[in-house]
């Protein structure tokens, strides 16, 4: 492997959800801690599983993982951050300050804005030579999937930028208290990340075109901001022995050769890894020591159960949907399980019964134009663009508040909006304008994935209270976004999982975490499933049997409502083949 | 030279832009706080949500917190005495403590620089 040959001290795993990257950074960590060395492994992840892959609690503080000596881990997770970062400020006060002072800061400190920042300040401490840190050879980071590492990696250039400017006071740099402590701990982060002698950037993808076009874009935005050094690898290709008697797995060998062969320019020139795809489940150091051996897999399966499940169709969900004529149709869950891809098979079949649809996007990285690859009558596409949006608020803030400013008072302002919160907002604003448009008409929404997601809900929540205290003050009728989504008769929230062991348990756990945010979930879709197609290969029939028990679990513990779309032996795009997805 | 302190309500920062919507009350005042710092005024503020140890010390703050809570705020004192409270000062009022000779002065903000609002 040659991401593994003399590693620096940083080593990043990044790309699409799904790909792997979880498995990839674990097995590094693995390996490098065996072969003696201190490893740290981070999850920087909001809805991170590095537990479950081992078995064990790990959560916000460094954990030694019992059964691979010199591997710790943590999880970075942004509410407990949050929390952690509210005790700091609120603490000191708490007994000396009136209770209802004390309540005041903690909702005010509680917005995703201060989430956002609490998680980012722990990850910076961990690139900084901190006592934190100082025993481990090594820091592996499984990192959040694309659009929320690339909005993590670009905040340290962001703020130094911002600080040096120096106009202001920068006040709105917000819940960083002491902030020019933290100035240099910054820059330190920046050149911690550029410098190819202490960090490696290991793009994670499969040899699929989408995914393959996605880590090119990945690879360009990361190479501007200065990380300079990375590889290549590609995980889980189909080995070709597999397709010898099976037209699917032959298909699927053939459209990844395809993907290799015509992979971008600048990909082709990083230094390039391939592991092949296993029939197990990347659970336990067992399994995960196996994910760098290319023993081909010659023991022959023997499978006896029925591999057809008779499940429903996708179809069956949207003849359901369309009853209501309109309304919000969410489809969350981690990344890379196909949410783009079923947004867009969902909408182009209501289109094509003739109602009014609008397709749209909250994932940064979505390309919904790629999956459509056409259009059609009653459907219009958009997405939240999340640097449009911001240069959008930002010139409506300037008109309408900053209006009546002389030029110094505007420019502060100006200033003030550069700060890296005025995102969060935009994209709320945003989100909330598209949820009121599905009053009138079917909006299908592929969200981003799932930590971004809930840091976004964390706002509209926020809002939610903020307009809650303001109008019940005034005995005011309102509706808020929060309250649409959680209308059951106005948003369908569906959650869309793969087949196998530690997606469907991440989806239960955002199913748990929906519920608390009071939004119920309508239905389940396990998309890809091998065991809804018709495989013959060993290896491929393998996978199906462990898919079983998983579709089981779905429909009798997790959800009332399911669908299992099938594995396609063409990749999913342009609107004939997305219809089929829906089961036709 | 006499010392303002303002002590605002927990906010996310000082303009508010971090706010679910940006209050005009905050922009305006950051304004002026601004213009009056340019003209030599000394003015501290201090935000409940970042320095809470700050009002708490404050025997003057803390005695107006447990009186009139935090809904009450904003708080400004002059030299350590109530100046105004429960909402910002306009650029008058900063330049009155300040001593700022606003005759020279041509403000250019908005359109009540005639002393009539329209």
């Amino acid at each position: 492997m040659k991401f593994l040959d003399r590693p620096p001290r940083f080593l990043f795993f990044t790309g699409k959800g799904g790909v792997g990257k979880t498995s990839v950074a674990c097995a590094t960590a693995i390996h490098l801690a065996e072969t003696g060395r201190k490893v740290l492994l981070v999850s920087t992840d909001p809805a991170s599983n590095v537990g479950q892959v081992f078995g064990v609690n790990i959560g916000n503080t460094i954990t030694a993982i019992a059964n691979v000596p010199g591997l710790s881990a943590l999880e970075i997770d942004p509410q407990a951050a949050a929390q952690a970062y509210r005790d700091r400020i609120v603490g000191p006060v708490r007994g000396l300050l009136p209770e209802s002072v004390v309540k005041s800061m903690e909702e005010q400190l509680s917005g995703a804005c201060t989430t956002e920042i609490a998680a980012f300040d722990e990850f910076t401490a961990l690139l900084t030579d901190s006592a934190l840190t100082a025993g481990y050879d090594h820091i592996v980071f499984d990192t959040a999937p694309t659009g929320h590492t690339m909005r993590l990696l670009q905040l340290p250039g962001a703020w130094s930028g911002f600080l040096d400017a120096g106009k202001g006071d920068a006040s709105c740099l917000g819940p960083l208290a002491g902030l020019e402590k933290q100035r240099e701990q910054y820059k330190a982060a920046v050149d911690a990340l550029a410098d190819s002698r202490r960090t490696r950037l290991i793009l994670v993808a499969r040899a699929q075109q989408a995914p393959l076009r996605e880590v090119a874009r990945t690879h360009a935005e990361l190479a501007a901001i200065g990380l300079s050094q990375q590889h290549l690898l590609i995980n889980g290709i189909l080995p070709q022995s597999e397709a010898e008697n099976d037209p699917l797995a032959a298909a699927i060998h053939e459209r990844e050769l395809a993907a290799l062969q015509n992979m971008p320019d600048v990909l082709q020139r990083l230094p390039c890894d391939r592991l092949m795809l296993k029939p197990f489940n990347m659970v336990g150091p067992t399994a995960l020591r196996q994910l760098f051996e290319d023993t081909p897999t010659t023991t022959e399966i023997a499978v006896d159960s029925p591999l057809e499940p008779d499940e429903p169709k996708l179809s069956d969900l949207v003849d359901e949907i369309a009853q209501d004529q309109h309304g919000l149709i969410l489809l969350m869950g981690k990344g890379g399980v196909g949410k783009t891809t079923l947004a867009a098979a969902i909408a182009v079949e209501l289109a094509r019964r003739g109602l009014p649809v609008h397709l749209t996007t909250s994932d940064p990285a979505a390309h919904l134009s790629e999956t459509l690859n056409g259009t059609l009558d009653n459907l219009a596409v958009s997405r939240i663009d999340p640097q449009q949006e911001t240069e959008r608020y930002r010139q409506y803030v300037l008109e309408t508040k900053g209006a009546k400013l002389d030029e110094q008072g505007r420019a502060l302002l100006e200033e003030d909006l550069r700060s890296p919160c005025t995102e969060e907002i935009a994209v709320f604003q945003a989100f909330s304008a598209i949820i009121r448009e599905a009053d009138s008409q079917f909006v299908v929404m592929d969200t981003a994935p799932t930590g971004h997601t809930l840091l976004l809900l964390d706002a509209t929540g926020a809002y939610h209270r903020e307009v809650g205290r303001q109008m019940d003050a005034k005995d005011l009728h309102y509706t808020t976004p929060l309250m649409r989504l959680q209308d059951q008769h106005r948003t369908k929230v569906l959650i869309v999982t793969l087949a196998e062991t530690t997606p469907v348990l991440e989806a239960a756990n955002l199913q748990a975490d929906l519920k608390r945010a009071g939004m119920a979930v309508w239905a389940w879709i396990i998309n890809a499933s091998v065991a809804a197609s018709k495989a013959k290969s060993p290896l491929l029939r393998q996978r199906a049997a462990n898919e079983l028990p998983e579709i089981e679990a779905v429909a009798t513990q997790h959800t009332q409502r399911h669908a299992v779309v099938p594995l396609l032996q063409q990749e999913p795009i342009g609107v004939e083949r997305l219809l089929t997805l829906v089961g036709h | 030279m006499s010392t303002i302190q303002i002590f605002d309500p927990a906010l996310c920062c000082s303009t508010g832009v971090c706010g679910v919507d940006v209050d005009q009350q905050l922009v305006d005042v950051f304004a002026d706080i601004d213009w009056a710092k340019q003209n030599g005024a000394q003015i501290e503020r201090f935000n409940l949500a970042q320095q809470p140890l700050v009002f708490a010390e404050n025997p003057v703050v803390k005695a107006f917190l447990e009186r009139s809570g935090a809904e009450a705020l904003p708080l400004i004192l002059l030299d350590g005495e109530v100046a105004l409270a429960g909402r910002y000062p306009n650029r008058s009022e900063l330049a009155r403590w300040a001593a700022i000779d606003t005759v020279a002065e041509n403000p250019a903000s908005g359109c009540c620089s005639g002393g009539k609002c329209c």
